[in-house]
């Protein structure tokens, strides 16, 4: 047990103050659990404040109408969308190195992944098990030509997983076979399709049952 | 994945016709349950995604980076001509994954979860409430299974936000023994939130 850590996160929440990360065990899991559903009840803080609000409204506004932006208020950025920019620029770099390789498929070590912004050739997702839990990553990389990339890590699996792509309009369109190897596969191929109408993606067992599924954010 | 909406097809006549009987009639799709930009889509749910997300994690700050997090990465590729039942489920999905992946980064495992179905009520249910339908009642729950002192140490660590020290002080113990009780009771409250939730 990591009862240290687990004390300067619980003082945290109780203060209201960002709590400090740290790698839990499943009974730490539990209890802070419990202290965030305690914490939760408080009376307060759990209606917005009204200049974070009004500071995203902004933000919004900026992001999605860049031609209005007006480089006078300065943006807020947080410690989280920092490291979701330096991910996107480390993805970028992968993206690239997709384009000397047609298809290879080998076990992996565990990528991270994030959404990147809009209008960027390159779109993460995480894929989720029926029981939430992450197993692996998809990137799709909108080029000439566009590629796609996963890593799945599936513990006491192995064999084919196949992966469709659900597209805005409705169509599925069959993305390729990951092999796993004790539990782990990763896989790249080159896509004939506009990577920027992907909503989602499925993999599949052998057998046709769902095993993760992800949604482009 | 999210399915088009079935919006309802309304039966317009031409008003050309001079007779009064419709020469022609056009059938015409009417969604009367979409937002109408992206403002009224943040308008509508700001307040109520804060909310669940601060229920989610219990302190401010992740609360505000996530709910930032979720409508950043949602809006952009919204579709409005959705029904706003689908959109408030699009921002859970993404609310979803998006607290999955900042409890991925911070503790390594999922602490606290959205399930896009049964906290869609968080959603829908109307703006302004004080506070998170669930959360006093889920708290009342497990202090209620729990013992005097495990209780109080508790209520006064997250429900009054007391210090370790200033508990101690209030329950006439050490520091060193306050924090053991609220182990303890943490331990134990855990076994009863578990079989609440069962």
């Amino acid at each position: 047990m990591t009862t240290r850590r687990l004390s300067a996160f619980l003082d945290a929440l109780a203060a209201g103050r960002r709590p400090r990360p740290f790698q839990a065990d499943p009974e730490d899991v539990e209890m802070l659990r419990v202290a965030i559903a305690l914490r939760a009840a408080r009376p307060g803080d759990s209606v917005p404040d009204e200049n974070f609000v009004a500071e995203l409204h902004q933000q919004l506004v900026d992001d999605l109408n860049p031609s209005e932006q007006t480089n006078i208020r300065p943006l807020k950025v947080h410690r989280g969308r920092v490291a979701l920019v330096s991910v996107a620029a480390g993805l970028a770099l992968v993206g690239g190195t997709f384009a000397v390789a047609e298809t290879t498929n080998k076990s992996t070590a565990q990528q991270s992944a994030t959404a990147v912004p809009q209008g960027q050739a390159l779109r993460t997702a995480s894929f989720q098990s029926p029981t939430g839990q992450i197993v692996g990553q998809i990137v799709l990389y909108h080029g000439h030509p566009s590629w796609v990339y996963m890593n799945v890590d599936l513990p006491h699996s192995n064999g084919p997983v196949k992966c469709e792509l659900h597209l805005a309009n409705g169509e599925v369109v069959a993305a390729g076979t990951v092999q796993l190897h004790d539990g782990s596969g990763e896989f790249s191929q080159s896509i004939h399709m506009d990577a920027g109408r992907a909503r989602g993606a499925t993999l599949y067992d052998p057998s046709g049952a769902v095993v993760a599924s992800a949604i482009f954010i | 994945m999210f399915l088009a909406p079935k919006p309802p097809l309304t039966r317009v006549v031409d008003p050309s016709s001079a007779s009064g009987e419709p020469d022609v009639t056009h059938l015409r799709v009417v969604d009367t349950d979409s937002y109408a930009d992206w403002e009224s889509v943040y308008r509508d749910n700001v307040e109520r995604l804060y909310r669940l997300m601060y229920a989610r994690v219990g302190n401010r700050a992740d609360a505000e980076d996530l709910t930032s997090e979720v409508f950043r990465t949602a809006l952009g590729p919204l579709r409005l001509a959705s029904s706003k039942g689908e959109v408030r489920s699009y921002l859970l999905t993404t609310g979803q994954t998006v607290l999955a992946s900042h409890w991925r980064r911070t503790l390594g495992a999922p602490v606290t979860t959205i399930d896009p179905e049964s906290d869609m009520n968080s959603l829908a249910e109307p703006s302004g409430t004080e506070e998170p339908s669930d959360a006093p009642q889920r708290a009342r729950k497990i202090l209620a299974a729990l013992p005097d002192r495990y209780r109080r140490i508790l209520e006064l660590r997250f429900l009054e936000a007391c210090s370790i020290k200033e508990a101690a002080q209030a329950m006439e113990v050490s520091v060193s023994n306050a924090k053991v009780l609220q182990h303890r009771a943490l331990r134990m409250a855990a076994k009863a939130g578990l079989e609440v939730e069962q």
